[in-house]
């Protein structure tokens, strides 16, 4: 049973980490980064060679946190597999004890570490939904019976903030009647503007977990705000970052971060919370989001 | 039309042994029109070659004006009509044209030895003079009524069919911010036709049976079949 679904489903407010997987087979840093999140959020997500850049893989690191009793939010691009790698890893998966997926159409590979590579996206974002649920219900996707099914819990991303919004709405609904059953989102970092997408979805009534991206430095604000679609950090919070000494900054992101939460809080159903690498600040921030 | 673009000179110089008699071969349609094959470029490449020393025995671009090189019957014809003592005294063939008329030399020349000189990009628009680009991908399946005659299968960089993904920004695609975002351009253009609705509908994947290579067409004056892996596709217009 998946512990994310209940928690979802009895209208707890979630909270959810993310590891990244190294690239290489160390994978003890990570797994000591799930360690941190260990009874302080209800499941982590392990990304799915993140940025593009060929890594060890979000089922292996899933699995590896199945196997310490950690409830992994296995992510799945469609980026590197066709249509049977992707059933088959689905499949795989749960047979790994792994409850929850997420499914995503994955960052380009000009953007990652081998720009050659071939681009697969065989399947869309919302046609790996439809496959995930097809299966789920005992069938491929080419309506073929399976011997056994899974009953994986299966989620999707939006990006709030994008502009124009009403593409993204469209396909939310899409992703929605494909069977995602909650969604995650790009990071916030304007409340505001947030809740102005929660009233757009509003009908939907799908649970939102809203993105937390750990801010870490006024750099890493200006660079998401350049590069990141679908990110923007206001000029207020980027000068806070660049006000703050190097030494307080730890301190600083948990402020931001957990005052970023209680803002969102009335807003949705839960938080998602990308500490990229500084897993060991979402205790503080989860106490100081008041939620502890 | 196919479009095309010259391999680099060295590359071609690499492909001949020393004293191998060349004949050059251009093409008059999509060749000509993208300058890597008319008559100028093939006239140009026999003498760009000679001056690196390959033996450069004739050239030619088959006639009539703007007929392409991939109708065999034609290139065949001209080839040995017009040159079938070049043609016999020839080593090999360097064609500068598409891989469709590469083929069609080594057809037309009853299997000699053909070097391509050009690689084949893309099929595409002639938008202008100097500039082409590319709206189809050839996927054997097209969905362009669905999508306000855009095809997201080339204008979107991961050929999304059920919109964008979350990396457009200010409406340039991910890959590249100088690139229209193709789902950008679609939405823009279905709001404009008054047909958003149609964005809403779920689109299923694509049949890449369809998408199978070498695939082949039978054409009659009343019907036609597509043949590919996912079968035999007749239409008739007849009824």
């Amino acid at each position: 049973m998946s512990n994310l679904k209940d928690a979802l489903e009895g209208k707890k407010f979630v909270i959810t980490g993310e590891v990244g997987p190294p690239k290489g087979v160390d994978i003890e840093t990570c797994l000591h980064d799930a360690e941190h999140l260990r009874g302080k959020v209800v499941a982590i997500n392990v990304t799915d060679l993140q940025s593009a850049v060929m890594r060890i893989g979000s089922l292996a690191v899933s699995a590896k946190l199945v196997e310490r009793g950690l409830e992994p939010v296995y992510q799945l691009t469609c980026r590197d597999r066709n249509r049977l790698a992707l059933q088959s890893d689905l499949l795989s998966a749960w047979a790994l004890g792994i409850k929850n997926v997420l499914c995503l159409t994955g960052d380009h590979p000009v953007l990652g570490d081998d720009r050659e590579a071939k681009p697969v996206y065989d399947l869309d974002s919302v046609q790996l939904l439809k496959a995930a649920n097809m299966l789920n219900e005992g069938h491929d996707l080419a309506g073929h019976d399976l011997d056994g099914k899974p009953d994986l819990f299966t989620g999707a991303v939006v990006t709030p903030a994008a502009d124009p919004l009403e593409p993204q709405i469209i396909k939310m609904e899409k992703k929605i009647n494909a069977g995602a059953r909650f969604f995650q989102t790009q990071a916030i970092y304007e409340p505001d503007k947030f809740e102005a997408f929660v009233n757009q979805a509003s009908t939907f009534k799908v649970p939102i977990i809203a993105g937390i991206v750990v801010l870490k430095s006024a750099a890493m604000a200006r660079y998401m705000n350049e590069n990141v679609a679908g990110i923007h950090v206001p000029d207020a919070l980027v000068q806070e970052m660049a006000d703050t000494p190097k030494e307080d900054r730890k301190k600083k992101s948990v402020q931001i971060s957990a005052r970023l939460i209680r803002e969102l809080k009335p807003l949705c159903q839960g938080v998602h919370i990308m500490p990229l690498g500084w897993d060991e600040l979402v205790p503080d921030i989860i106490e100081q989001a008041g939620l502890g | 039309m196919h479009a095309t673009i010259q391999k680099p000179i060295d590359e071609i110089t690499g492909y001949f042994k020393p004293g191998e008699k060349v004949f050059v071969v251009g093409c008059d349609n999509c060749a000509a029109k993208c300058h890597s094959g008319g008559i100028p470029e093939t006239e140009e490449m026999a003498n760009r070659l000679k001056t690196r020393g390959v033996n450069v025995i004739g050239w030619c671009v088959p006639q009539p004006a703007g007929v392409s090189l991939c109708k065999l019957a034609n290139t065949r014809k001209v080839l040995q009509e017009q040159y079938g003592e070049q043609i016999k005294e020839a080593d090999s063939f360097l064609v500068l044209a598409c891989g469709q008329g590469f083929h069609t030399v080594m057809d037309a020349t009853d299997g000699e030895m053909v070097h391509p000189g050009c690689d084949t990009v893309f099929g595409g628009e002639t938008v202008t003079d100097d500039f082409i680009t590319e709206y189809c991908s050839l996927c054997g399946e097209c969905i362009v009524e669905y999508t306000g005659g855009l095809c997201p299968v080339t204008l979107c960089a991961k050929s999304l069919l059920n919109g964008p993904c979350g990396g457009a920004k200010d409406g340039k695609c991910e890959v590249d911010r100088n690139r229209d975002c193709g789902w950008q351009l679609i939405y823009d253009r279905l709001k404009q036709l008054g047909r958003l609705e149609q964005m809403k509908d779920y689109v299923e994947p694509k049949n890449h049976a369809k998408w199978s290579r070498p695939r082949s067409l039978v054409v009659h004056a009343g019907d036609a079949t597509f043949k590919s892996l996912s079968g035999d596709h007749m239409v008739t217009n007849k009824d």
